[in-house]
Order: C-alpha cells, then structure tokens, then sequence
C-alpha cells in the first residue's frame, strides 16, 4: 500500500485539454474518490494513474517513486474496469488467476490465492464457471477479486456500480466499502454519482472541466463548498445569483429579486455572487438567528419520506424540504409562504463562469 | 524522460513497444515493397518516352481509334446471320475501342448484377415460401468459383443449339429465330451470371439489418407496396448494394476469363485486360510501355470506383442509426401474384444462373458436349486429377504457393488490423487501413505487368529467381506467393478487423494492467478471442488463392513445371478439342476445396463467444 501523488498533471487529446495540471495525495490505506460530470477527466486521471495513459506534463509517484513513465504492466496499480474486462474464453479461475501466473507463482499457491480471493468476494464455488454464466453483480465482484489478487499497491475502480440496478448497486456498494476496509488498502474510485461519492468515500476530489476544484471529507464537501460549481453539483440545491450591496468586515448584506439578506459570511473580493442553500436547511416555522423571506407556494412535491416546498420569490425559484407534515399544515399552491434560514446556513461564494 | 509527441503522432502511443512497432512497420514495409513501389515503377515506365518524361504512351492511346472511338462504334448489338439452314439473332455488341468497351462491359455488368442479385436477396430477406430452403441452399451454387470452365458452359449455353435456345425457342417458342449470345454481350452474360453472388450477399445482409420498425412506422404512415420499397426499403439498403454492385463492377474490369473464353470472336478480345493479357503471352511485346499506360488507365477507373464507392457508403452511415437488440425480421407469406413472380421468373432464372456450375461437373464427367447437352459418361478425367502427372503437379503447385501465401497474409492482417485498429489516434493508421484494402481494387493484371517492371529492373531483384526475364533461374511460384499474398489479403484483413473490432479494447488493458507484456496480453486474449475471424478469413483468402487468375496465367505461366492450376485450366481450355473436360475436371476439384472451406467454417463457427460486458 502506498500513498499516490499526482503533481501538476497535464493531459492533451489533439487540442482538447483533458487535464489542465490535477494535483493530489492520496493517504494509503485511504477510499478516495474522483467525483464529477462525464468529461471532466475523470476516468483519463484514473487511466493515466493505472500506466494506461502517460501524462504529457506532470509527475506521478507511488511513495517516493517515481512511476510517471512507468508501462502499466510494471507500475502494480490495478484497474477494475466499469465493463469488468473479464475475458470470456476463461472459467472464473483462470481469470483471477492470470496475474498469478503471470507473477510465476507456484501453483499450489495460486489455488490457495484464487480460493481466498473468491471468499472475499463470496462466490466460492464458481471456478469452473465462464463469465457469461454470472449476473452482472458476479461479474463485478471476479472483476474485483482479479485485481485484488495480486495484490496491488493501489486499487482503481472505474464507475463500478454503474452497469448494476439500483438495488444491487447499494448491495455492492457497501460490499466494496467492507471489503476495502478489511484489506486496509488504498482504493481510488471514480463516479459521476455524488450520492455514491459521499456514502463510501474517505475523501472525494470534484472534478471539473479538466481541474480540481475541491478535495475533502463528503461533510467538508457537503457543508462547506469552495464554489458555485461544488455546490451545485452536491445533490439538489438552491443557488440563486445576487450582488453585494453591503460590506461589513467579513459579514455582507445581499440582494435578489429585491430581497436583502443581511449578515451573512462573505470574503471574497467580486460582488457579483451566489448564495447556496441546502432545501433541508429551510424551515418554515421562525427560528433563531434567521434570516426571513416571504413567496408564494409554486408547488408542493409529496415524496413520502419527505416533503419539499417550491416557493417562488420574484422569479426565483427555492425548494425546501422537510420530514414534517405538520410543518407544510395546509399550505396549497399560490398561497403566501414564509422560508426562514438561519445565517450560517447561507453560504456566499463568487459568481463563477459556469 | 518525456513524451515524444513525434512518435506518438506516427504510432498513436507516446511509448510504442516492439509488438506495436512491428505491427505499424512489418504490413506498411510490405505492402509499400510489393504493392505500392511495383506500381509506381510501372507509372513511370509509362510515363518516359525516349528517355524522357511524357505522356507519349498515353497520347497513342486515347489518339488511336483502336483504343479510344466514343462516337463512331462499329459493329452492332445483334444482327440476323444465317446458321447452317436457319437464321439465328447474333449478339456481339459494338465496339467503342478498347478502352470504353471495357467500361460498357462493366457498367452493364454491374446493372445485370445487381438486377439479379436484389431480386433474389429481397425474395429471400422478405418472403416463405414452400421450398424456400432448397433455394436457400442453390444460392450457394453461383459462389462457387470455377475459373475459365463456368465460361465455357456459359457460352455452350447460348450457342444457337444451347440450352437457352432448347428452353426458350425449341419448347416455349418464345423466340422467332435462335439466339447466338457471343463478343462483348457474351463477355457481360458471362460476368454478370459470375458476380452476381457478390450484390447478392451484400442486398441480403442490408435487407436483413433493417430495422422492421422504420417499415412498419412508414407502412403506419400509409406507404404501401412499391411505395414502401422505393421510399424506405431500398433507399436503406441501398449503401450496400451500392457497394456490391462496385466490386462487381471492379471485377469485371480486371476479368480474364471471359475475354479468354469468347476470344473466337475478335470483338471480345478488345477489352483491355485482355489487351494487357495478350501483350504479356506474346512475348515480344512484354515490357511494352504503353502496356504499362493502358494498365494505369485501368487502374485509375478500378481506383474511382473503389473510391466513389468508399466515400458514397461513408456518408450514408445513417443505415446503422437505429441498431439496438435483436428483431424479428420481416418475413411474410406472398400472396398469390408474388408467388407467380417467385415461382416462374425469380427461381428459373435462379436455375439458369447456377447451370454453369453444374454444366462444370457435367463437362467433367463427360467425354463430348457439342449440342444442347454433354454426352458420353466417363470417369476419366476425374481419375487423371490423381493419376495423370502434370495434374497433380499443378494441384500440388497451387495448394505450395497458397499454403505459403496464406501464412504471410494472416502475418499481414493481424499486425496491420491489430496496429490501425487499436491505435486509430495514428497518423499511420489510416493509411495501414487503406493498403490493407485496396489491393481488392487493383486489378490482377495490373499487379502482373507491375512485378515485371519491377523485378525486371530494379536492382535488389534484377537478375534474381524473381526477375522474369531471367528465364532460367526464374521462379514463378516466388512472384506468385507474393502476388497471392496482396491480391488476397483483404478477405482474411477484413474479417480480423472485425474480429478485433468486436473485442473491447479493455480486456487487452486489463491483462497488461494485470502484468502482462503487449505480446502475452496478444496471445493469451485478443488472438484466441478472434480465433474464429481468423480462421474464416484465412479460409476465405486460401479458397481465393487457389483459383486466382491473372498473375496465374501471366506471371505463372512462363514455365510449365511451376503452373499454378489456373494456369493449366487456361491452356486446357484454349488447346485441342477435348481437354476442357479435363480443366472442367481442375473446376470441380477447386469446387471441393471451397465447399470444404465452407462446411468448415459453419461447423467451427456454430460455437462462438459472446463478448460480455455493457460498454
């Protein structure tokens, strides 16, 4: 297990820049995710860390190795393919034993090796069978079982679940959770599912257009995006453009639509911004420290286990969630509406060119 | 160390190892040595006159009416003559000098063709009918290539005592007088029934990947009938056709055996691959310039047609828009007019055009055939395949320089389909893509007269067992291997790129991710993933060596001791009376080695893999 560095990364297709200089460490022992949209440069980060691309600028290391230039059968970061690559003319065996043999580990040892490995991912018993005679849960699982084997210094998993349906994805998801764990090993994920991203990673990196544009905790992520795309890209969420009208040492007043909100944290320098609020974070019953607005309801969307409140102020839209019947009452479409957020809860971030 | 964008830019990879090295180099080198340099010493022979550069050759050309007489032909399309007591209808056609004879022929060829050939797929793709798999299993009959004897029955059967006439005149007195099929019209009928099968396979396989939902939105529409068939149905399918009907039109241009068969009347001989042919046999006039300028003339038509074809089929890909699961094809019982039109004109016309294979094996195992049917039932030519010497030497010859051949072109197509399809980001790629393909454009006689200009003068070779004109040490199954092995190599090309088309890149890089080299991920995944394309496109181009014809009878001629079988069929058929049974009986054995090919490779394909995997 080791820790991977990447510095300054740069990565050209023709005249596409598919990485504008990605930097990042990445702890051993560590589920570290690449989270973004397709074509951020996701999956090329994750190619080039497996030796199946090279960098045209920019270092790699594996500890203090440099492994930059390093040919993909040498460099022992073993990728699990979002198709699973397993090769269909071979039993479940013979794929997961490849790398063993290729290794010129003794045959005994390679029976023992496969047997532990199919444990781990729980299809023992299914040696003899070929690919094509697995679900598409199976498959993924030998496909991880076949890099997991040889013992690699750092596992990469593309889109993993991405292939599965919605309720053997969650199975498998806590299945890599718990076999990552149970290994200690150092496991580089990529997904453009942030819901995914959050419940099983360590650390998640969001990726956009070829740049990082936040690495941290799914809390710190959550909580504390550094910008508009971060925010907006961190599950539903209201952002809605507003001007500085207002400074105060670090505490600005905004406006939109006509509405001012005062005392709310802001340093940057533009006074072209946008506020971010987290629908859960809206009440509608007065609460400390609170900042008010008074709509119109737009809609109200009955999920369930819960419910979300569309108002309209001006021509802003805001939704509000909660798990509280009793806090929506009778509210009905077109009636006046009053959201209250408390002010650490509105986060302020510069206008960003999206 | 960095990356070198140079090299990446050439090889498609920053870090080309030697697999990938070899795999760019070894088919380019190649295909640049044997196929590209031939060709271009052959331009400029035909391009120096007197020493100097010119276009002298090609100024007698299109100067002399012989060659080149658009507007005032001679000759006509038929005329009434007398045959012994009666009068017969004389088909010959008018000659427009050699030049555009060659490109009627073909543009008829390819209009009869493709007539014939969507006629049957579309019964085929769209109708059951009561004996629809005996038809099934005679559409296989015309496939069968049975060089120079399938011509020669094809002329008995037009004679003016030929079946045709026996069928149409004698029974159904559909004729007022005989018909006498001879010349260039003989030399199109001829053709035309030969490839046909090629418009066939491809308006079949278009007919068949339509999606049924486009037909049955337009019918939901309203269209109906023809009108359906001539908005919708072939207007899809028609890229395919297209391209069929272009590589009949190709081959026709470089055809020989026709030309070779009907060169009793002086008319069919004013084709100018038989115009390059017979310069060759000739001898004096070997090394003819303006040979060599009427072989670039041709290989310019065959090379637009190729082309036009290639971008035409290129900007239709709309064809493939809609693929996604499997359907259930469009199949419907006809109704009564339409099993009329199956029943009296598509499948007659189906048995006339698979009577020349069968007139093969009725000529081989008969002693005479003047009149309307062979006569004499004998086992004697059949036996002479194994007992008579300079048979079997020839079978022995022909199955050596295949053999041989077939091993380079599976070397070729591997390393080239391997090199341009898995590193399409290369400025090489395309061209490897390219020279794998084209040599199906270049006619055969082209690459004959090519490889004498070539071996003949250019020093590594000059003087060597390559060098034609060094008759005594001259080795014609050399030129003919490596002849074979272009002339050949877009069978078995094609179906490895297919192959390798079909295998997602990612079970390659799982096994080097996994520890493997570039050359044990080749062998241990993608070579036994393809093991099948191999195998069918290896026995594709083996069958297609084995009655290869225009290198065969010029190049391969000069000495009688290394003929290749076609070689021995053409001089059979053009010497004494009698000896075209026994090339009939070389035409039947070469029918076995491809109905051989072709049960083996249904028997071995019925157990394939099939790639998982979603992306």
């Amino acid at each position: 297990m080791v820790e991977v560095k990447l510095q300054n990364i740069v990565k050209r297709f023709g005249d596409t820049v598919a990485l504008k200089g990605i930097s990042l460490d990445i702890k051993h022992g560590e589920l570290f995710t690449l989270l973004g949209p397709s074509g951020c440069g996701k999956s090329t980060t994750l190619r080039i860390i497996a030796g199946l691309e090279y960098p045209d600028e920019g270092k790699l290391y594996f500890g203090d190795q440099d492994v930059t230039y390093l040919p993909s059968h040498q460099k022992g970061a073993v990728l699990v393919f979002q198709n699973y690559a397993l090769w269909p003319h071979m039993t479940v065996f013979d794929n997961v034993a490849y790398g063993l043999k290729l290794r010129k580990v003794p045959k005994e040892e390679i029976k023992k090796k496969v047997e532990w490995a199919l444990e781990l991912i729980k299809l023992k018993g299914f040696e003899d069978r070929y690919p094509t005679q697995l679900s598409g849960g199976q498959q993924q699982r030998v496909a991880i079982a076949r890099a997991l084997v040889v013992e690699p210094k750092v596992l990469l998993l593309d889109e993993p679940l991405s292939n599965l349906d919605a309720k053997l994805r969650l199975e498998m998801r806590s299945e890599i959770r718990r076999i990552q764990r149970e290994l200690g090993i150092t496991v580089i994920y990529v997904t453009h599912d942030q819901e995914e991203a959050m419940a099983i990673s360590d650390r998640i990196a969001v990726m956009n257009v070829g740049t990082v544009e936040q690495v941290g905790t799914p809390r710190e992520i959550y909580e504390h995006p550094r910008t508009e795309f971060v925010a907006s890209f961190m599950g539903k969420t209201n952002v809605i453009p507003a001007k500085v009208v207002e400074r105060n040492g670090d505490r600005v007043t905004v406006e939109f639509e006509g509405f001012r909100l005062d005392g709310l944290h802001y340093t940057g320098k533009s006074d072209n911004v946008v506020i971010v609020i987290r629908p859960e974070r809206i009440r509608l019953k007065p609460a400390e420290n609170a900042v008010s607005l008074t709509g119109t309801v737009d809609l109200i969307e009955y999920y369930g286990f819960f419910i979300e409140v569309i108002g309209l102020f001006g021509d802003v839209r805001m939704i509000a969630r909660t798990i509280s019947d009793r806090e929506v009452g009778n509210l009905k479409p077109t009636q006046p509406v009053t959201f209250y957020i408390n002010r650490d809860d509105i986060i302020v971030l510069p206008k960003q060119q999206l | 160390m960095a990356v070198n964008k140079w090299v990446e830019r050439f090889f498609g990879t920053p870090m080309p190892d030697s697999v990938v090295i070899t795999s760019f180099l070894f088919p380019l080198l190649y295909l640049i040595g044997f196929l590209v340099i031939p060709v271009l010493v052959m331009l400029l022979t035909a391009f120096v006159y007197n020493g100097h550069i010119s276009i002298y050759w090609f100024k007698s050309i299109f100067g002399a009416p012989y060659y080149f007489n658009p507007l005032h032909p001679s000759g006509s399309l038929v005329q009434l003559i007398p045959w012994g007591n009666q009068q017969v209808y004389y088909f010959s056609g008018w000659d427009f000098g050699v030049v555009i004879n060659s490109i009627v022929v073909s543009i008829s060829v390819m209009i009869l063709a493709t007539i014939l050939g969507v006629a049957f797929a579309f019964v085929m793709a769209r109708y059951d009918f009561p004996g629809k798999n005996i038809v099934r299993i005679l559409l296989f009959v015309p496939l069968l290539v049975t060089p120079f004897v399938n011509v020669v029955v094809v002329k008995k059967m037009f004679l003016p005592n030929g079946l045709i006439n026996w069928i149409f005149y004698q029974h159904l007195h559909l004729f007022p007088h005989p018909i006498w099929i001879d010349g260039l019209v003989g030399v199109v009928i001829a053709q035309s029934m030969t490839y046909y099968p090629i418009v066939y396979l491809n308006a079949y396989a278009s007919f068949i990947n339509i999606d049924p939902s486009l037909e049955e939105q337009a019918e939901n529409l309203g269209s109906r009938g023809f009108h359906l068939f001539r908005t919708v149905t072939f207007p899809l399918a028609l890229p395919g056709i297209a391209a069929g009907a272009a590589l009949v039109g190709i081959f026709s241009l470089e055809d020989l055996a026709a030309p070779i068969v009907f060169q009793g009347s002086a008319i069919a001989k004013k084709l100018m691959s038989f115009q390059i042919y017979s310069s060759f046999v000739s001898g004096f006039a070997v090394g003819n310039p303006q040979m060599a300028a009427l072989a670039l003339v041709m290989l310019t038509i065959a090379l637009i047609i190729f082309l036009a074809i290639r971008w035409y089929v290129g900007m239709k890909q709309y064809a493939m828009l809609s693929k996604g699961g499997r359907w259930k094809p469009r199949v419907a019982k006809p109704r009564l007019w339409q099993a009329a039109v199956i029943y009296l004109i598509v499948i007659p016309a189906l048995l006339i055009t698979i009577f020349p294979q069968i007139g093969v094996v009725l000529l081989a195992f008969s002693k005479r055939w003047y009149g309307t049917w062979p006569e004499g039932f004998t086992l004697s030519h059949m036996e002479a395949l194994l007992t008579q010497p300079d048979i079997l030497r020839v079978i022995e010859n022909s199955l050596l320089y295949s053999t041989v051949a077939i091993f380079i072109i599976i070397l070729l197509s591997l390393t080239a389909s391997y090199a341009a399809g898995r590193f399409k980001k290369a400025k090489l790629a395309p061209i490897l893509d390219s020279l794998a393909t084209i040599p199906i454009a270049v006619p055969g006689i082209v690459i004959a007269m090519s490889y004498f200009f070539f071996f003949s003068t250019v020093p590594p070779f000059k003087g060597t067992a390559l060098d034609p004109t060094n008759l005594l040490a001259f080795f014609p199954g050399a030129a003919l291997i490596l002849a074979y092995s272009i002339r050949r190599l877009p069978f078995a090309a094609r179906s490895i790129a297919a192959g390798i088309q079909q295998v997602h890149v990612s079970l390659e890089e799982a096994a080097i991710n996994l520890g493997a080299g570039r050359w044990k991920a080749l062998t241990s995944i993608l070579i036994p993933m393809i093991l099948l394309n191999l195998l069918g496109g290896a026995m594709l181009s083996f069958v297609y060596c084995m009655s290869e014809t225009s290198v065969g009878i010029t190049l391969g001629s000069i000495n009688s001791t290394w003929y290749p079988i076609t070689a021995k069929m053409k001089e059979l058929i053009t010497g004494s009376v009698g000896s075209a049974n026994l090339a009939a009986a070389l035409g039947v054995f070469l029918m076995l080695v491809q109905i051989l090919a072709i049960v083996l490779a249904n028997v071995i394909t019925k157990q394939r893999y099939s790639f998982i995997g979603l992306t």
